[in-house]
């Protein structure tokens, strides 16, 4: 039986006056693959967005209702957002290293949390690049910048520096839209094996990716949760007309 | 297409029109360096290079004539002036590109902007009738009763305070390159993607850690290029230090003397001038500001081009 | 927890910092435009616009001559300096665009825009004071119209960029010279921020004291005759703020503040259309 992690419940937001989501509810279950699928300006990646809280770095924006994690809303205004996302992680749609070296990049997190001892550093540094499937191919060229690997090699990076501080969920914004196709199997190989650790939640508008990876998914379409169900439900049988329009390519 | 232009002799003169107005820049600034050159050859056979940026005397009775107390007096102002306005440049460009709420973003930005429109004549004016009497009654007399204490560094604030001085100078200098900075390391900032930094606040990152570890080395050459830029204009800047800096051709170790730059000594003598070796030492001088500038603002633009290629991809 | 409370100090005293900044930044504007609007207000009147200076020492008397000389050395530095710019931006945009002579022409004219102008002032000396034997008002024109031709040239270089090439490619299609296509096409697209360039040089050059000082230099008489000094309110404030006379220092502020309010309002006016007409 699948354990919840996270609960969203009716979950407005607005940008200013847009009212981007409406009543969204919806959980997300532990150590399983969470996809949110829709057409473009459906909503999916402003609702991951939510999750971390990015958000907040913009005037204007507006929440109402609650997620709930670990027992707390996190849309509460006495949230620590330090902690909050060195909790839940993200990745981004295009490959987002620092301006530093591959060492660094994956270490960062971790000195921001005041580790400094070197042995535990690189100990956690070769721990998450393996986690992220990285480690043989860097592990001679630590110290050189990460701007040198491919963009595959960045996004997985990425990935191995939000796993560095271990956190208890991974946000995935469109991971691979800005990767080749073997980039993306190996990104995707790389999420079926995360989720024995983390709670997954992928925002892709490829129905296939959606498909091979995900545990669940939620189908999203101006700013409305249309269905949320298994993933293979949702693909063989969904309830909603809506739904099977998109599935089948109808439109979108 | 291109047969088409070559036809139409109209515009073939229309073309060449633009191509001799273009040139016109190439033409000017290197007339400018032979026309100083060639004015200043009799100084030049006169006093050499290394033996005339290395002579500290300035004496127009004597005729003798040396650019190492003017090179002095630029040196310190430029430098001076830049410990001032880089901080508070770089402060007012993160403020202005990542604290400011963003109704304020617009006016602050323009308001740093006019700081830059105001003549150089008017920071003079007021350096001089205005910030000196500060400087002499008030600031002067603090620091040399503060950091003048301090061994060693208090050689730099001896003397009687009289607000004529490196000091007033180079701060009025500081108010007036603080634009430059600023605006070049606000664009600069703003070259930062907007997905990276993003990507620092999702591993935890607070506000001042970003710019630190994302948006400050992401932007650093821009922002090198700025104070670069900066320093040019500190070089050649000349009415807002001619009143408060006494002209006066010494090297001394404290910033509460008067002294003299390059761009000062021009302003002051060159119409006093009544000897062509006076005049063309004068000219010397210039040919030295030219091609110091010129070396300067080179290096600036390099910076910048590389910055500006390198965020483009 | 501990260290995460001492980042979040760490960065709101860093926050505090800069902001402090900006404040500094704002403190200094509002200092200099504050003092020269309290000593400037006392010495504007009628008399000041009106009538030529009193000899050395009396009171009364005006500065008509400096402003009559400056608006005649700023005009004339206009109609040299703006056609050459606009033409040599036009080349760098239209026919020589994308080709290395245009970048190296580019660079070195923001390179010329940074030259100290004092610079300019000795060069313009050299060839245009020293061959007559005279100071002259024609030279400060030169002078200031070298200033002015690089940053004309670069903003009509970016305006001209900035229209579509679709434009030009329609015209074309109709068989217009690529003349044709410029003046009719390409400067009616890009006018309003031409335009908006040319005020703000002006502006720029409008303060300026250094490049004049030993060209159309000094003259306390009222003349018309740019081959005689002409007298500027710059060059005049820089003499009467150094001079022993508090009745020169009073109309030296005068001085000061119409010029600033002349240059402030031109800055904020081109600033307001450049927003205006592209939103930035």
């Amino acid at each position: 039986m699948d354990a919840l992690e996270i609960e969203v419940k009716a979950l407005n937001f607005y940008y200013g006056q847009v009212h981007a989501l409406k009543e969204i509810n919806l959980p997300v279950y532990k150590n399983r693959v969470t996809a949110l699928i829709g057409p473009s300006g459906c909503g999916k990646t402003t609702l991951l967005r939510c999750f971390n809280r990015m958000h907040d770095l913009y005037p204007g924006n507006r929440y109402r209702g609650e997620i709930i994690f670990k027992g707390r809303n996190i849309l509460a205004d006495n949230i620590d957002l330090i902690d909050l996302r060195s909790r839940i992680g993200m990745v981004f749609q295009k490959p987002t290293p620092f301006p530093m070296s591959i060492f660094d990049n994956i270490a960062y997190g971790l000195k921001l949390r005041g580790i400094r001892r070197r042995s535990e550093l690189s100990e956690r540094v070769e721990r998450a690049l393996r986690h992220a499937a990285l480690w043989d191919e860097v592990k001679d060229k630590l110290n050189e910048s990460a701007y040198a690997l491919s963009g595959g090699q960045q996004q997985r990076l990425v990935i191995a520096r939000a796993l560095a501080v271990e956190p208890e969920v991974l946000l995935f914004d469109e991971p691979t839209s800005a990767l080749d196709p073997i980039s993306t199997a190996k990104i995707e190989e790389l999420a079926v094996e995360l989720k024995k650790e983390v709670t997954i939640i992928i925002v892709t508008h490829n129905m296939q990716q959606a498909a091979r990876i995900s545990d669940w998914t939620g189908f999203l379409m101006l700013g409305e949760l249309i269905e949320f169900d298994r993933t293979d439900k949702i693909f063989t049988s969904p309830s909603q007309k809506l739904t099977e329009d998109y599935i089948t390519g109808r439109f979108g | 297409m291109t047969r088409g232009l070559k036809k139409n002799p109209v515009d073939f003169l229309f073309g060449t029109l633009t191509g001799i107005a273009s040139l016109s820049v190439v033409v000017l600034i290197g007339g400018i360096f032979f026309a100083l050159l060639i004015e200043s050859i009799p100084a030049i056979e006169r006093f050499g290079i290394i033996r005339f940026i290395t002579t500290v005397d300035w004496d127009p009775v004597a005729e003798v004539f040396g650019a190492a107390s003017t090179l002095y007096g630029t040196a310190v102002t430029t430098v001076l002036s830049l410990l001032f306005a880089i901080p508070v440049a770089i402060g007012i460009a993160i403020f202005i590109t990542e604290i400011a709420p963003s109704f304020l973003k617009g006016p602050i930005g323009t308001a740093i902007e006019l700081l830059a429109a105001i003549p150089s004549i008017i920071y003079g004016m007021w350096g001089l009738f205005t910030l000196a009497p500060i400087m002499e009654e008030y600031i002067e007399p603090f620091l040399q009763g503060s950091l003048g204490r301090v061994p060693l560094l208090g050689i730099l604030f001896q003397g009687t305070p009289m607000g004529i001085d490196l000091f007033t100078a180079s701060v009025i200098l500081s108010i007036m390159i603080i634009p430059f900075t600023a605006s070049v390391a606000r664009d600069s900032f703003n070259l930062t993607p907007s997905i990276v930094k993003e990507s620092a606040y999702a591993v935890g990152a607070t506000k001042w850690e970003v710019v630190k570890d994302v948006v400050l080395p992401y932007s650093k050459l821009g922002v090198f290029g700025g104070v670069v830029l900066s320093l040019g204009r500190a070089l050649g800047e000349t009415m807002a230090v001619a009143f408060v800096l006494g002209n006066n051709h010494q090297i001394t170790s404290s910033l509460f003397d008067a002294a003299a730059t390059i761009t000062v000594s021009l302003a002051n003598e060159f119409t006093e001038a009544d000897t062509d070796i006076y005049l063309s030492s004068l000219y010397y001088l210039a040919l030295l500001l030219f091609v110091m500038s010129f070396i300067t603002l080179a290096i600036a633009k390099l910076f910048l081009l590389r910055a500006e290629r390198r965020y483009s991809r | 927890m501990n260290v995460e409370r001492r980042r979040k100090i760490m960065s709101s005293v860093a926050l505090l910092l800069s902001s402090l900044a900006a404040l500094i930044g704002l403190f200094w504007l509002v200092f200099i435009l504050a003092d020269v609007l309290i000593n400037g207000i006392k010495g504007i009147n009628l008399s000041l616009f009106l009538e030529d200076p009193a000899p050395p020492g009396m009171e009364g008397g005006g500065l008509r001559n400096a402003f009559v000389g400056q608006l005649l050395i700023t005009g004339m530095a206009t109609v040299i300096g703006v056609p050459l710019g606009v033409l040599g931006g036009t080349f760098l945009a239209e026919y020589a665009r994308g080709r290395t002579i245009s970048r190296i022409i580019s660079i070195i004219s923001d390179i010329m825009v940074s030259v100290p102008s004092i610079v300019v002032g000795t060069f313009v000396y050299a060839i245009m004071v020293k061959p007559l034997g005279h100071f002259n008002g024609w030279a400060g024109a030169v002078a200031l119209a070298i200033i002015m031709i690089p940053v004309v040239l670069r903003t009509t270089e970016d305006m001209l960029s900035m229209v579509p090439w679709t434009l030009r490619e329609a015209a074309f299609a109709l068989g217009a010279p690529y003349y044709r296509v410029i003046i009719q096409v390409v400067y009616r697209g890009a006018a309003t921020g031409i335009l908006t360039g040319i005020l703000l040089s002006i502006a720029r050059v409008a303060g300026e004291t250094a490049p004049l000082l030993f060209t159309s230099f000094n003259n306390s008489f009222f003349s018309w005759n740019m081959n005689e000094p002409v007298a500027s309110l710059t060059v005049t404030i820089f003499q009467y703020a150094m001079g022993p006379y508090e009745s020169w220092h009073t109309q030296a502020w005068a001085a000061s503040l119409v010029i600033t309010l002349f240059i402030l309002f031109i800055t904020i006016l081109g600033r307001l259309i450049l927003k205006w007409r592209f939103g930035r």
